[in-house]
């Protein structure tokens, strides 16, 4: 994502349409927003310009714009004078309502737009955040492959050739559903929640060596995929190797990175005879069992223990 | 590990068979092969990462790779797009 300036909202591009028009200002366009922080200026222009954060966006609702209107022009020339002599980014006025002129002129010599939307503030503000945050939200984009595994969100990683597609492909004729392969964009769009979604242009677009490139939508219907899904845990598919120890109990949790936030981890030796699409369904539904508070090693750990005391008490 | 920048010329980008050529050349190789526009980083031993990078005439690629038979790679795929994949 390159610079995200004010005219990006005028220019009416996204999902949402927060139905602004430009009343003036237009020289202030090619700012760049920064933070989707915004502010009511209601204290400011009664006067309290303490901690007045005027490099957010203002959001002039109902009640700033009745404040505006009662004003004598004395009192509209002395709160505007001082408003403006702060750098304000842009101003924003909701319920359609067109501020006074004295105003925009102060805006237009000043190069701050002023826009204007039909919606009301509490709308318009929901709107406004949700449409910033997700621009904003941290994204990369990793080689892997993203698979809805029983409502869960598996991403599959491995060196390439190891059989990540070959995996899905088997997982979505169980009746799994594929988001993205062999090239997923994660977006951070909470602290705790990591959003998966394929690439644009490869859209559900899978390739299997011996077969080339398949529409895995056209082939296997609509209901084998789907655009995004949070990613809820992580399989890397390695290569067996002898020397290397695996998890044999699952008692300690293992945790992958992926933009800070930790995401459950395990890795799944492969090897000829290894059925890895059943293994992978069963630590989707193992990783479920663990949400709704039920781990199975640590409670057979427990029981074992449990057993050893009442046991070698006799 | 090697790193070079590349920008593409040819008319049509880097579609289905270009990337194809330089996956295949990829593959024989035991390095890792990363192919950077954008700073999206995609497997050059993916076809569908490839793809991916939605390449076009005039973009600017980064081509890194760490490993066996880096130097070689890297300087086979460069060719490979200076001479638009008319090899």
């Amino acid at each position: 994502m390159g610079k995200l300036t004010l005219r990006y909202f005028i220019e009416g591009i996204g999902r949402i349409d927060l139905q602004l028009r430009l009343l003036t200002g237009e020289g202030g366009l090619d700012r760049e927003i920064k933070s989707g922080e915004i502010n009511r200026p209601g204290l400011a222009l009664a006067g309290f310009f303490d901690y007045f954060a005027y490099e957010r966006i203002q959001i002039f609702g109902k009640g700033e714009a009745a404040f505006m209107t009662q004003l004598s022009y004395e009192n509209k020339i002395k709160v505007y004078d001082e408003f403006f002599s702060y750098p304000v980014f842009c101003c924003i006025f909701t319920y359609d309502f067109k501020p006074d002129n004295l105003f925009l002129e102060y805006a237009e010599k000043r190069n701050i737009p002023v826009f204007i939307s039909k919606r009301g503030t509490t709308r318009f503000i929901t709107l406004f955040v949700h449409v910033i945050d997700e621009i904003f939200a941290e994204s990369v984009t990793l080689h892997a492959t993203l698979v809805d595994v029983f409502g869960v969100g598996v991403l599959l990683t491995g060196k390439s050739g190891i059989g990540k597609s070959e995996t899905a492909l088997e997982l979505i004729e169980r009746g799994h559903r594929l988001v993205g392969d062999d090239m997923v964009i994660v977006k951070k769009i909470d602290e705790s929640l990591l959003m998966g979604a394929g690439s644009e242009i490869l859209k559900h677009h899978i390739e299997i060596r011996g077969i080339g490139i398949i529409n895995v939508r056209e082939i296997f219907g609509i209901r084998s995929v789907r655009n995004r899904k949070r990613i809820e845990m992580v399989i890397l598919l390695e290569e067996w190797d002898s020397s290397t120890e695996y998890d044999r109990l699952g008692l300690d949790e293992k945790k992958y990175t992926i933009l800070d936030i930790d995401v459950p981890y395990i890795t799944v030796p492969v090897r000829p005879g290894r059925n890895i699409p059943i293994i992978i369904e069963t630590a989707a539904l193992n990783q479920r069992l663990k949400k709704v508070g039920i781990n199975s090693a640590r409670e057979l750990d427990e029981r074992i223990k449990k057993w050893i005391i009442t046991e070698g008490g006799k | 590990m090697i790193e070079k920048d590349v920008v593409v010329n040819s008319d049509a980008g880097i579609h289905a068979r270009p990337a194809m050529m330089i996956v295949r050349e990829a593959m024989k190789y035991p390095c890792e092969i990363t192919l950077i526009k954008d700073n999206i980083e995609a497997d050059g031993k993916s076809i569908m990462s490839v793809l991916g990078l939605a390449i076009i005439s005039g973009s600017k690629l980064t081509i890194r790779a760490s490993g066996e038979g880096e130097t070689e790679l890297v300087s086979y795929i460069l060719n490979l797009i200076e001479n638009d994949f008319k090899i």
